[in-house]
């Protein structure tokens, strides 16, 4: 494989330009004269070397002209090639060296290009260490001195840890058992950060406030005793804490649901109270005696009790039946629940639209929807009353099979009808049964309560059917 | 820019091979088994070969290799070596400039790119496992069990005995004839047979029974089943003498007693322990803060794991032992060649660094310090 320069070397002809060995310039960045040529040309040429396409993204024909002054004077997107055997070959000399990281002043050999004699070992500014303190005897003496280390020990830990950078787990496996006590990592790193601590109060110049790293051995041996259970647990215990938070979570969604219900209960109650009293005061007091305590009265009447009518205040011409209209809001069942009480009454289900009877047969409606709420409301309360009365007798039934915890707890149970089910850690066999069936029971409380539903739709229904023939 | 590599000799000393080359390359150039042929000089002037004889003649081995293996000029090389013999005799006999040793397990961290890990070495001898910690190992937590290749010999030699089936090494057949499955070999022994020592026929034998339980035997995925191993494809082999046979649930059988010892034979009491409790142990004797980085990186190396099915199984078995939430990840490359030589690699990878040029012990240093910077300087 021989080039023009090799063949010119061999014959020793002179004549190659730039005689000598090659650089790097030579060979990456010779192309200096061509690139000046091209800045020269602004207009729309893409320079040698980018993509069609990529060109075309950046400058399409009618659009921005690229740049007058690019900022990059060097190859721009041509790949560089780098050109062999133009030259002479750079020579290579199997040279000394020695390596400045090295305490010895060994001198090693190897091979390298003639033109880096003399410069440093390349590999030698990786050298780092750590900087551990050195303290001198009288320090020792004065400051550092500790009952439960002696000297020997202290210094065999310091020459360990600047042998292994500090890298304490090395240290710590390292340490020389047989000739000293066995000590934890705990131990040596408490040793080592409370030396340096010192070190650096005691030579810190006057009036300055040094940093000390601050180690808390009794925080990390705490820490690492936890690591030390958590990593030894057996799978039965995973499994069982798995389970109990399960437990919790359910838990802890039953307490919502019945807050929940509680709080529309509540706001049920309240709701019927206002629109009672409401009527009331005003059946009562004459208009001129109290308009005030009306319109204070009036913005305390909830939203939810029964059913809003849509005020609408439509230009034009409007029936007034369109007032008497049940809104879309009101369910079926709400639905057939007025529809059957009226029909009891032998109310008309469509009275004739004068002003009153509009008025009042919205008012009407919207009590027996109220109404109807307050019975459900009232019969789901009865059934988890008896519910719970069941699961206490149950619990006494198991308590008194095996202790009294279960009757405390099944006390506590029957004392808040609505309350919460207490979650039981103890594994008795009685105990998890009777906990088995506090969760089949508890948890079935949504079925009970349709079937209710149910039961009432069909008895309206039943009431229906009585009443056609 | 050059080349800073200073010309250095990597030397991984087992218990049955010796590896041997240059640093820099990416497999040893000479891989030779460790054991030593002397010849005796006899009255009837035969000169048999012995190989269990006296190990005194240990410089002749290492001549052989430099010289003949190697053709290496003996000054002006580096040698760095995994063991930690031998030291006095290089210096002194081979009057090198610089020396170096280094623990295997951390070279074999090191060819698999980490330098924090748990080495598991299941060689020839011995199965260990060694935690490797920011390149340094942690001797207090170095766990070793003899089962291993040899162990595993030992039991193919006794499955053939209850088979009554003879080992007959290569070097006595002169001629065989094909026979049916299962019947005994027919065979030629070859006249003027040299009078051979029984150390070097049973070395020949061994290497028979090698092959065979390198070809054959497999671990299965699951503690062992009787039913489930019955089911199991046969392998046919055929021994050097015509034998053949095809091998079934044996397969399974032998190479369980690495992983569960207590229904193999020949072991007294049930004191050993299995591969996965070797490595659970192992990293049980260390500090908590570093388990979880060396259950990440479990380096698989020796050998003896190249039986099939051998880093599946120790897979499912540490990832039973370990709790849930540890995330376990083994390292085991497919190659032969990486996996027996990772020690020989991961020395020729550090003797080429160019940081690495502090770290050698020159002659100058022993000279001064004596064995002591050895303790001191390697790691």
């Amino acid at each position: 494989m021989g080039t023009g320069a090799d063949v010119r070397d061999i014959l020793e002809l002179t004549g190659g330009e730039n005689d000598g060995p090659i650089s790097k310039k030579d060979l990456i960045n010779s192309d200096k004269k061509k690139s000046k040529k091209t800045t020269e040309t602004l207009t729309f040429k893409r320079p040698e070397g980018m993509h069609r396409e990529v060109y075309a993204l950046l400058y399409s024909d009618k659009k921005d002209a690229p740049p007058l002054l690019p900022s990059d004077t060097t190859q721009g997107y041509r790949t560089v090639k780098a050109k062999l055997g133009c030259k002479k070959v750079r020579p290579w000399k199997w040279m000394p060296f020695t390596n400045p990281a090295r305490r010895d002043g060994a001198i090693f050999h190897h091979w390298r290009r003639v033109a880096e004699e003399g410069k440093d070992y390349p590999f030698a500014r990786f050298n780092k260490t750590v900087q551990v303190p050195v303290y001198s005897e009288q320090e020792y003496q004065v400051h550092l001195h500790d009952d439960g280390w002696t000297k020997a020990e202290t210094d065999h830990l310091f020459d360990l840890c600047k042998r292994f950078d500090l890298r304490f787990i090395v240290v710590h496996d390292r340490y020389d058992y047989q000739q000293y006590r066995k000590r934890s990592v705990e131990d040596l790193k408490e040793r080592y950060y409370s030396i340096c601590g010192k070190l650096t109060k005691v030579r810190a110049a006057s009036g300055t406030e040094p940093k000390i790293y601050i180690f808390d051995a009794g925080h990390e041996r705490r820490r690492k005793e936890q690591l030390e259970k958590l990593f030894n647990r057996t799978p039965e215990q995973v499994a069982e804490e798995e389970y109990l938070i399960q437990e919790l979570r359910k838990i802890e969604t039953r307490k919502k649901e019945r807050e929940k219900k509680a709080q529309d209960l509540q706001k049920l109650i309240k709701a019927a109270d206002t629109t009672t009293e409401l009527r009331r005061a005003e059946k009562r007091v004459s208009k001129k005696k109290l308009p005030q305590k009306r319109e204070t009265e009036k913005p305390a009447v909830p939203e939810t009790a029964g059913i809003k009518f849509p005020d609408f205040k439509s230009a034009g011409v409007t029936l007034r039946s369109q007032r008497m209209k049940l809104p879309s809001s009101v369910g079926q069942k709400k639905n057939k629940a007025i529809e059957q009480i009226l029909m009891e009454q032998g109310v008309d289900l469509n009275p004739m639209p004068t002003e009153e009877i509009v008025q009042m047969f919205n008012e009407l409606r919207s009590d027996l929807v109220l109404l109807y709420e307050l019975k459900q409301a009232h019969s789901n309360c009865e059934y988890e009353q008896q519910m719970l009365r069941h699961r206490y007798e149950a619990l006494l039934k198991a308590g008194s099979g095996g202790g009294c915890g279960g009757i405390t707890g099944a006390g506590t149970l029957a004392s808040t009808p609505g309350g919460d089910a207490q979650s039981w850690p103890s594994t008795d066999d009685i105990k998890v049964e009777a906990k088995e069936q506090i969760i089949d029971v508890v948890g079935a409380p949504l079925t009970p309560n349709s079937r209710k539903r149910r039961e009432s739709a069909s008895s309206s229904s039943s009431v229906k059917k009585v009443k056609k023939p | 820019m050059g080349t800073f590599k200073v010309g250095a000799l990597v030397f991984d000393i087992g218990s049955y091979s010796v590896r041997a080359g240059y640093a820099g390359e990416d497999c040893p150039k000479a891989d030779f088994p460790t054991v030593i042929g002397v010849t005796l000089d006899r009255e009837d002037g035969s000169t048999p070969m012995e190989t269990d004889g006296d190990k005194g003649k240990q410089s002749g081995t290492t001549y052989y290799i430099d010289t003949n293996q190697l053709r290496v000029p003996r000054e002006n090389m580096e040698v760095m070596s995994p063991l930690k013999n031998g030291m006095k005799l290089m210096f002194e006999h081979y009057n090198i400039p610089a020396f170096f040793l280094c623990k295997s397990a951390v070279l074999s961290a090191f060819a698999n790119g980490r330098s924090t890990g748990l080495v598991l070495d299941s060689g020839a001898t011995h199965t260990t496992a060694i935690p490797v910690h920011d390149g340094y190992v942690l001797q207090q937590g170095i766990v070793k069990s003899p089962l291993a290749g040899d162990f595993m010999s030992m039991q193919c030699r006794e499955l053939f005995q209850e088979l009554s089936v003879e080992i007959i090494p290569p070097y006595m057949i002169a001629s065989k004839d094909s026979v049916r499955e299962g019947s005994p070999a027919s065979w030629k022994k070859k006249e003027k047979l040299p009078q051979v020592t029984r150390s070097w026929h049973n070395y020949m034998c061994n290497c028979v029974i090698q092959d065979f339980q390198a070809s054959v035997l497999q671990v299965s995925d699951s503690p062992y089943d009787e039913q489930v191993a019955a089911q199991m494809p046969t392998v046919h082999y055929e021994l050097p003498n015509g034998y053949n046979c095809d091998f079934g649930a044996e397969r399974l059988k032998i190479p369980e007693g690495l992983f569960d010892p207590s229904n193999a034979k020949g072991l007294s009491g049930n004191t050993m322990l299995g591969v996965g409790h070797v490595v659970t142990t192992s990293v049980g004797m260390c500090d908590i803060d570093i388990r979880p980085g060396l259950y990440g990186s479990v380096v698989v190396t020796g050998g003896n794991t190249l039986i099939q099915g051998f880093t599946d199984r120790l897979n499912r078995e540490l990832s039973q032992k370990t709790p849930p939430s540890m995330r376990l990840k083994l390292i085991a490359n497919n190659t032969t060649v990486e996996r027996r030589f990772s020690a020989w690699i991961g020395g020729s990878i550090l003797a080429s660094l160019g940081t690495f040029q502090q770290m050698w012990i020159s002659k100058q240093e022993y000279e001064e310090g004596g064995k002591q910077c050895v303790d001191r300087k390697c790691p």
